[in-house]
């Protein structure tokens, strides 16, 4: 199809009217592109069909200088990014033009971002256990090969690390393909994780795709798309892909943003009305198919660390693991701050993880649950009030806690200690002689940051040898 | 005489060039509230600015298929109806380079402390993209604050982001100003941008810098309530501009939004007023995109940039300490941490009345130099847990002797970070007295008399005792080695004997 002139009426922000001649509209989610002076194309996208023959879009840059009556072209397709083998180890922005100061990549195919998620008959409906190595995940909210899990947290509880660290230890182990989305984030952190993947030779394995914060909503919008298709592609020539998406939220923000300029009503705390269609039609497409896999990882900031919040909400249903991390579990000092408590997930199941797996989890959280009951007796009468059985309870639970922390390689600057991989099979004896009480003689610091329970047996030992 | 004025008119007369310019020009329709609606004008461009017949500037902000919204950067009491517009052709910028330096201008470069035109031939636009990934690199060296507890628990580094957080008169300002202050002969050019506050105060405030010599290195941007929202509004983008330019010239500047609760309202005012819809606490939609793009323009950049760096450190005015606002939390989201600032523990007479349990700084901690670094790391973890345990305390327990001491000791410590106003430490200083702090060196100074101790070892420590200053400052990017420990604990010591 050949390309269709209209002409820009109205620039509203980011948001802009074009008209067409009357029966040569594009289609909804189709690109128009408008010619610059001085620099590229700015790049258009068809979201609203007004009447009278004009089209309301979303800029993928910014507006400035774009006055009425120029010409804008109608592409006839939606945006299309590169994808293949040739967009590993390197960074691209959401129209897929690389941003890594190197050439463009030749003859890589290229795919719109705009496609349907799979059909019914093409999920896979297998169910695997995927290993990270962080012991609290994979005890408490232990995630499916193929599936999704979600971090959560208010601002600066460590959901950046967390993915950082998943992203190291699960490249390394897995040695697969990935692709990370950054989705409007902080720039530096672009800027750290691509220099940290470079340093630990992964970076040839992952495909990276930036639009973060400074960047204008649609940009922001459209982004995850990007990285979407990247990773479909992988997942359609039958591979195993991994994408991480950080940050999911910032995806219903740029949507808010642009919603009221679209002329939508606005919904509940301001949010756009198709606030879960939206999320719907993104996290449809991160899904599994019975020719390759794709397991997705996304963080989700949560304002105000409010959880009732309709962004990260229309969240939840997507997933099949959360990870909820919690403000005052990192203000203890206690890293990765999960919440064993207020973290899920569906394969948690002993159908799947296996009954010592599961059972091991389950009493673990009773021990924790219990301890947070006897929590407000110990503060006003102290631990000396307590039973025999709770005193002994409340020193495991205190041990379960600090086991619970982990060194992270991608905090070694923090915590000045190097990174731990713990196998599942590992994780599950440590806290089953935990819970068994085959650890009751060992002092609770020295369960904090360790690795397997050999590290704490190592350290006991030395202790012992030193007095 | 004649023969000159001759001379000239006949000189003028020769360069007459008698070209036609076509100038696009068009209506006032609708004026008032600092809006104007303007009908022509067809190919005025997004964000330009444009000319009132009167002078007055405005920006064209809504291109309409009908008319343009304009907001009016100025008075906008003389604007009649009819009146013509003209587009100037550029989009808004200011004016930058080192002859802003000692200067006090307005959102739109002019100046405003009667001393003259700026002496400046290069300008860049207000609105410009951040450094990209590429362009960057990680945060390494430290900005200074001069303040104990800040420099100790919460580093800050040149090219970071971060937010000054708190209720009205917690000593926001006040944190800014010793930043500023600290950092004479440090190559660090300051940008002080006030949005929406008084006058009165903003001269205050340039008083106050100038006593302290600090107007040698600073700028300051004003935009004062009696503005137009619409100056508030570019006011940030302007300072940002400023500091851009040092930053691209290899340099590092600092630039401080005070503060950017003001400037989500005076965007929210022009947004409404041209009817853009409201959304969540009647702000625009973009408020998020408003405060992102203007934060992620301070970065340290790589070094094939040449490595300058900008460091922002905007302050958000929260109201009865909800963080959880939506303009507070979309800051706190965008920015690399927070100092957090207490009005409690400010009428508790702990000033700067920091909280640092829920203060942080993703970034400082590789920022901070070494000797520091070593002595202060575990700090912020140490007084969380001095906070858990005097909250403990209070229930009357008996204590054992360890609890006791480290109870003791955190006490102690919270009187060494009290810290009067322009009252600002060198980094060898503050490394001794959180030396002395956290190794039971003034555990036998009662603790009422703490503060008095810090100010007379101080005086000591920059009259008797300079060497030692001397010999840890030369030693800054190293840990501290065990003759210098041993000798900070000799003086301390030898101190104590003499005073009383």
């Amino acid at each position: 199809m050949s390309e269709v002139q209209g002409s820009i009426t109205q620039v509203l922000g980011n948001v802009i009217d074009v008209q067409f001649p009357e029966g040569q509209l594009p289609d909804i989610f189709d690109a128009i592109r408008v010619p610059r002076d001085d620099d590229d194309d700015l790049i258009l996208e068809v979201e609203l069909l007004l009447g009278d023959s004009e089209v309301r879009c979303v800029a993928m840059d910014s507006t400035d200088g774009i006055s009425r009556g120029i010409p804008a072209f109608s592409t006839g397709a939606p945006i299309s990014v590169p994808v293949g083998e040739d967009t590993l180890g390197r960074i691209f922005n959401v129209l897929g033009r690389p941003v890594d100061n190197k050439p463009a990549p030749e003859d890589a195919p290229e795919r719109p971002i705009h496609v349907s998620a799979p059909s019914f008959e093409d999920q896979s409906p297998k169910i695997e256990v995927f290993e990270t190595g962080m012991k609290v995940i994979d005890l408490v909210a232990p995630m499916t090969k193929g599936g999704k899990t979600g971090i959560f947290g208010g601002a600066g509880v460590g959901k950046t690390v967390t993915i950082q660290e998943l992203i190291d230890s699960i490249a390394k182990e897995h040695s697969g393909l990935s692709v990370f989305a950054g989705v409007g984030e902080r720039t530096r952190e672009g800027t750290d994780l691509y220099h940290e993947m470079a340093e630990a030779g992964v970076i040839d394995k992952l495909a990276m795709v930036f639009g973060q914060m400074n960047e204008p909503p649609g940009v922001r919008l459209r982004v995850a798309l990007s990285g979407l298709t990247m990773a479909e592609y992988f997942r359609d020539t039958g591979k195993d892909v991994l994408i991480f998406i950080d940050n999911i939220f910032r995806y219903s923000l740029a949507g808010a943003e642009v919603s009221a300029l679209l002329g939508r009503m606005p919904s509940a705390v301001g949010y756009q009305p198709n606030l879960a269609e939206e999320m719907g039609m993104l996290q449809e497409r991160i899904t599994s198919t019975r020719s390759g896999s794709i397991t997705s990882m996304q963080a989700v900031y949560v304002p105000a660390d409010d959880y009732s919040d309709p962004a990260p909400v229309a969240v939840f249903t997507h997933l099949d693991s959360t990870i909820a991390l919690e403000r005052s579990i990192a203000a203890r000092g206690l890293f990765p701050a999960v919440d064993p408590l207020g973290s899920t997930s569906n394969i948690l199941d002993p159908n799947v993880v296996g009954e010592d797996h599961y059972r091991t989890a389950r009493e673990v959280q009773q021990v924790l649950q219990r301890y947070k009951d006897l929590q407000d007796i110990i503060a006003i009468l102290g631990v000396e009030e307590l039973s025999d059985d709770d005193k002994l309870l409340v020193a495991r639970a205190r041990k379960i806690e600090n086991f619970l922390s982990q060194p992270m390689k991608v905090a070694e600057q923090f915590t000045g200690r190097a990174g731990k991989y713990v196998p599942i099979r590992e994780t599950v004896r440590g806290f089953r002689m935990l819970l068994d009480g085959e650890l009751d003689h060992v002092p609770e610091q020295l369960f904090y940051m360790a690795g397997p329970v050999e590290d704490v047996l190592e350290r006991y030992e030395e202790s012992q040898n030193e007095n | 005489m004649a023969e000159n004025i001759y001379d000239s008119i006949l000189k003028q007369i020769e360069g007459f060039d008698p070209s036609v310019e076509a100038v696009e020009v068009g209506y006032v329709e609708v004026v008032g509230d600092g809006i104007a609606r303007v009908s022509g004008l067809p190919n005025v461009r997004f964000n330009e600015l444009v000319r009132f017949e009167n002078g007055t500037a405005g920006i064209a902000f809504n291109l309409e298929s009908d008319n343009v919204g304009v907001t009016i950067m100025g008075d906008y009491g003389e604007i009649q109806e009819g009146d013509t517009v003209s587009a100037m052709g550029r989009i808004a910028s200011v004016p930058v380079g080192e002859g802003l330096i000692g200067r006090v201008v307005g959102a739109l470069g002019n100046p405003l402390d009667g001393k003259g035109p700026i002496a400046s031939d290069e300008f860049y636009n207000m609105e410009r993209i951040a450094p990209g990934v590429m362009e960057r690199k990680g945060v390494d060296r430290p900005v200074q604050t001069g303040l104990l507890a800040i420099d100790a628990m919460i580093p800050i580094g040149r090219g970071q982001r971060e937010l000054i957080i708190g209720d009205r008169q917690t000593g926001k300002t006040a944190v800014a100003l010793d930043t500023i202050i600290n950092q004479k002969g440090e190559d660090l050019y300051c940008i002080y941008v006030a949005i929406g506050k008084r006058r009165g105060e903003v001269a205050r405030i340039v008083a106050t810098l100038e006593e302290h010599g600090a107007m040698d290195y600073t700028t300051i941007v004003m935009a004062s309530a009696s503005d137009a929202a619409a100056l508030q509004y570019m006011a940030p983008y302007a300072g940002c501009a400023i500091g851009e330019w040092f930053m691209e010239n290899g340099k590092d500047a600092l630039v401080i939004y005070d503060d950017l609760s003001k400037h989500a309202a005076a965007y929210r005012q022009v947004s409404l007023l041209l009817r853009r819809p409201p959304g969540r606490e009647a702000f625009p939609g973009d408020v998020f995109y408003l405060h992102s793009r203007l934060l992620e323009r301070a970065a340290q950049l790589s070094d094939e940039r040449g490595g300058g760096s900008l460091t922002a450190l905007p302050v958000i005015e929260t109201l009865l300490g909800d963080v959880s606002a939506f303009v507070p939390t979309n800051v706190i989201s965008i920015t690399d941490g927070q100092i957090y600032l207490e009005s409690e523990l400010f009428y508790s007479g702990q000033r700067p009345a920091l909280n640092t349990g829920i203060s942080v700084s993703r970034v400082g901690g590789s920022a901070q130099t070494t000797a520091m670094n070593k002595v202060a790391g575990g700090l912020r973890l140490q007084m969380a847990q001095f906070r858990s345990l005097a909250a403990f305390a209070q229930f009357g327990s008996n204590l054992d002797r360890e609890t006791q001491r480290q109870l003791d000791r955190g006490l102690r410590l919270n009187e060494l970070f009290k810290q009067a106003q322009y009252q600002t430490l060198a980094v060898e200083e503050q490394i001794i007295l959180i030396y002395a702090g956290t190794n039971g060196l003034i555990d036998e100074v009662p603790v009422d008399r703490v503060g008095e101790f810090k100010l007379d070892f101080l005086r000591a420590l920059r009259g008797q005792y300079s060497d030692l200053a001397k010999d840890i400052r030369a030693n800054t990017d190293k840990r501290l080695s065990e003759e210098l420990t041993a000798r900070i604990e000799e003086t301390i010591q030898g101190f104590l004997q003499t005073w009383s």
